[in-house]
């Protein structure tokens, strides 16, 4: 009574949608390794009445070799200004897995959560087993000992098409070890809740978060 | 200029948090051009559990390639990189 109760880990819709503004602003000030694309918001309508406060965030085409890396440089420097994005995935198609990450509020845990999918340059996607040649080694661990509560397919609440996600059951139990010591308002908590949850989903499925993300600017 | 920077040792100071054992040395000593991933190793190690939950600042849980001098120079706090671990993991 009184004292502001313990903070539970999880995310209002308002919080999200702050947050993600936060989030595609900042990653735009940062140095971003080149094989990132910006962030974008898609808004959507999925009630029917088209709002500016539905719709996620989406990070699409990140190009990483098969050995699970993102690509780092080009080989060829010299032409490396003039070439777009699309010329040089053409360039190295057959081993290359490009990626599309969205990151939806989900009603059900007030967390975020994380949609995936992978596929080839040629547009086929990527099946589970795949998708698994490119997941770092701790992952692959944890895929093995609990089939269903780390990466399963499912629906994408927007798209509607089978989408790979990571359980978000345990996010707002460390969400709430990495951000319960901020004694910050609500407000800057909820900008601060997304770089934080992203440090730790890019680990699991092997996207690598610029640390810049994390620093004070 | 990195590459002389990354000579540098860095005191980690190691944090439990939640019901986490505490480390009788909670301070040594690393050298900057080591990776994150070994900070975690090591609390692995004495810690004796596979999965630990490693964080810096109350923040963010830092990628296990990055550089601890890196780290250090961006988040070093009193001349410390203070890292928090607990024994919850993300998944599973």
């Amino acid at each position: 009574m009184g004292g502001s109760p313990v903070w539970d880990g999880t995310l209002s819709l308002d919080g999200f949608n702050a947050s993600a503004a936060a989030l595609v602003k900042r990653w735009k000030e940062i140095e971003v390794d080149d094989s990132l694309p910006d962030w974008t918001w898609k808004p959507c309508s999925k009630t029917g009445a088209p709002s500016e406060e539905e719709g996620y965030l989406a990070l699409e085409g990140v190009c990483r070799s098969c050995g699970g890396s993102q690509i780092e440089e080009m080989e060829n420097l010299d032409v490396a200004e003039t070439v777009g994005d699309d010329a040089w995935v053409e360039s190295s198609s057959g081993n290359v897995h490009v990626y599309d990450y969205h990151v939806v509020y989900s009603f059900s845990y007030k967390v975020p959560m994380l949609y995936f999918r992978g596929y080839y340059t040629s547009g086929q996607l990527l099946t589970l087993d795949e998708v698994k040649e490119g997941l770092p080694s701790d992952s692959l661990k944890v895929l093995t000992e609990s089939k269903w509560t780390f990466i399963t397919q499912e629906e994408h609440p927007h798209l509607s098409k089978p989408w790979f996600t990571l359980h978000p059951c345990a996010t707002s139990d460390w969400m709430k070890l990495l951000l319960e010591e901020i004694k910050a308002a609500d407000k800057e908590q909820s900008l601060q809740y997304l770089p934080a949850w992203l440090s730790v989903v890019g680990q699991a499925v092997g996207l690598k978060i610029p640390l810049g993300l994390h620093c004070n600017s | 200029m990195a590459a002389e920077a990354g000579e540098q040792k860095v005191v980690v100071h190691v944090r439990s948090t939640g019901d986490a054992p505490i480390l009788k040395q909670s301070k040594f000593k690393i050298s900057g051009r080591d990776k994150f991933l070994k900070v975690i190793e090591f609390l692995r190690r004495q810690l004796h559990q596979d999965t630990l939950f490693v964080y810096i600042n109350s923040a963010f849980s830092p990628n296990p390639d990055e550089l601890v001098i890196d780290l250090f120079n961006n988040f070093g706090i009193d001349g410390k990189l203070v890292v928090n671990y607990a024994l919850s993991a993300a998944w599973g």
